[in-house]
């Protein structure tokens, strides 16, 4: 009883770990781009990781994600160990991402886009779906209303089939966060979402992303450059520099420390 | 000219421009997934031998026509042959990309060839002789081809519009943003290849009994080439491209046979149009990869990085100078 009272607030205050990175390094050649890093992700958090330019924070969310595997290190999520899973295990496991430099399929319609990603929720087979039984059309008649769903949520209903190269780069941002919902996933890996937006999108995207963690139960990583919204918006923030983890803590804390300040601003 | 006439005459153009159309759905298959294979020719000439072999040493002789049920058996035969042969050459090859895949297959066709070549049960050099028609005409394969041809487009336009052919065209776009979403490109970049090896031997095997003989000429680099053309100047965005160049490249060499005999022309002209076929069919690959947009993984990769480099850097300047403002 009391337990269970224990645990619900702390599941309420986002104590449960989801995400543990431990010790994660990665060096390309001669260079440490990585470098034993480790930080716990809290269910519910919106945890926030900045650094300048070329600090390994892309290079970090390869890692989570299985693109690249670490040289040394673990990764645990929900208490499994992940490190060296392939990309699609670890995203049928509820690990979701948005890419900085936009890796939508271009050709494709706004809403394939968004459909593709369904497909760790997919029963029906190539045989089902060339014998067009009920069951695959049933299936396919779902997928496309949940891809029209999640458009809406992040307004691109109406766009829906348009050719996603087409969009515009705020459009493309949003149609990528559709796309990483349409996963289902538990934890969200958010690289840059605002990146290219002017000061009203970026309030909104705020928003957005806070809606999108409650209605979906969602918890999420940030990267992001810029700090007003980073600091508004998250509730642990991670600072990384050349690699390193050089400051973990809630926003208002991290601002003060010495260290993160020589980072962005230079030592006097 | 009669119906009965015109059939007599071009029966065996008209099957083979839908063998042709077979021939470039089965290079257009593992293109949907992004992968340029050239092993097609490989897998024809093997079905062709298992057809020809089988026939000629394996069935019984029958009196009269070949059984039509031992064709059936041999297409059957010739598909089972194919993918397996395709799994165990797809598993490692497929890890390569572009223009490494191409080369690995071509590679494939050439051992395949080779192999024909020295080997006493395909017949060396001489190839396999004197291979039983199950029809009294050429035309009358096309009780086989029409309805081949039938199915394999209404498996390819359905393919097409529901979740699996979405999936390969994702992974043609960009593998690894397929892979974050869930799918295992592997597994998909197989069944593509698979299939398409699937289709080309069982077009080998009605190929030998159609052409009556079989030898080391059928699966050759230059086929590669035809086939690749048949996709490339048709199309490669749906399955009507491959099935449209195939047709049309077929009949072409026909066609220029016919205004090579124009009176009037000048020799030189008139010589390059009969024997010039796969000098026009390289020119048509090399204008079809000009003018039509590129779609490579590899072009496509190459841009994106240099434009998410030159954006990062925009950022940073714009950032540099809000920061000293």
């Amino acid at each position: 009883m009391a337990t269970g009272i224990i645990e619900a607030r702390m599941e309420q205050h986002g104590q449960f770990p989801l995400l543990e990175v431990q010790q994660v390094t990665r060096r390309f050649s001669g260079l440490v781009a990585v470098n034993q890093v480790s930080f716990t992700v809290a269910q519910g958090d919106i945890f926030g990781l900045i650094g300048p330019n070329g600090a390994g924070k892309t290079t970090l969310f390869n890692v989570i994600t299985g693109l690249i595997p670490p040289s040394s290190g673990q990764l645990i999520y929900q208490n499994q160990r992940i490190t060296k899973l392939q990309p699609h295990r670890i995203a049928a496991k509820g690990i979701a991402r948005t890419f900085q430099n936009l890796r939508l399929f271009g050709n494709l319609s706004v809403l394939e886009n968004v459909a593709i990603a369904r497909h760790t929720h997919r029963r029906s087979g190539l045989v089902q779906e060339i014998l067009r039984t009920p069951r695959a059309i049933a299936e396919e008649r779902q997928t496309h209303l949940k891809a029209l769903e999640l458009l809406a949520w992040v307004g691109l209903a109406e766009k829906a089939e348009q050719t996603a190269r087409n969009l515009s780069y705020g459009d493309q941002r949003r149609l990528e966060i559709a796309r990483a919902l349409a996963v289902e996933p538990r934890l969200l890996l958010l690289d840059e979402p605002a990146a290219g937006m002017n000061p009203n999108e970026k309030a909104a995207l705020s928003q957005l992303i806070r809606q999108l963690r409650d209605a979906f139960n969602l918890t999420i990583v940030l990267i992001e450059h810029h700090v007003p919204l980073v600091m508004g918006l998250c509730n642990q923030i991670a600072v990384l520099d050349f690699g390193q983890l050089i400051a973990i803590g809630q926003p208002e804390v991290v601002r003060q420390d010495p260290a993160v300040i020589a980072a962005y601003l230079g030592k006097e | 000219m009669t119906m009965t006439a015109f059939l007599e005459t071009y029966g065996f153009l008209i099957v083979s421009m839908l063998l042709g159309a077979l021939l470039g759905l089965s290079v257009y298959l593992p293109l949907m997934a992004g992968q340029l294979s050239l092993a097609s020719p490989g897998f024809y000439a093997l079905g062709g031998y298992i057809a020809a072999i089988l026939s000629t040493q394996v069935f019984p002789v029958t009196e009269g026509s070949f059984p039509l049920l031992e064709l059936l058996l041999e297409m059957l035969l010739a598909a089972i042959a194919a993918a397996v042969l395709a799994i165990a050459l797809g598993i490692p090859v497929l890890r390569l990309r572009g223009i490494y895949l191409a080369i690995a297959t071509i590679a494939f066709v050439e051992i395949l060839r080779v192999l024909a070549l020295n080997l006493e049960i395909t017949g060396g050099a001489v190839g396999i002789f004197g291979i039983p028609q199950p029809f009294q005409s050429q035309i009358g394969y096309l009780w086989i081809v029409v309805p081949l041809l039938g199915l394999s487009m209404v498996f390819l336009y359905r393919l097409e519009s529901m979740h699996v052919g979405r999936v390969l065209r994702a992974i043609r776009e960009d593998e690894l943003a397929a892979d974050t979403m869930g799918i295992n490109p592997t597994h998909y970049k197989l069944l593509s290849f698979v299939l398409g090896a699937v289709l080309a031997g069982v077009v080998g095997a009605i190929s030998a009994h159609f052409l009556n003989t079989w030898n080391a000429r059928q699966g050759t680099f230059d086929a590669s080439i035809v086939y690749l053309a048949f996709v490339l100047s048709g199309g490669s965005r749906t399955f009507v491209g491959p099935v449209v160049g195939g047709i049309v490249l077929t009949a072409l060499p026909e066609i220029l046979r016919g205004m090579a005999g124009i009176s009037g022309l000048p020799i030189w002209l008139a010589q390059f149009l009969q024997d010039g076929r796969l000098i026009i069919f390289g020119l048509l690959i090399v204008m079809s990869t000009v003018f039509l947009p590129p779609r490579g993984n590899y072009t496509r990769t190459v841009t994106t990085m240099a434009m998410a480099k030159a954006a990062a850097r925009q950022r940073e300047t714009r950032e540099t100078r809000e920061g000293s403002d």
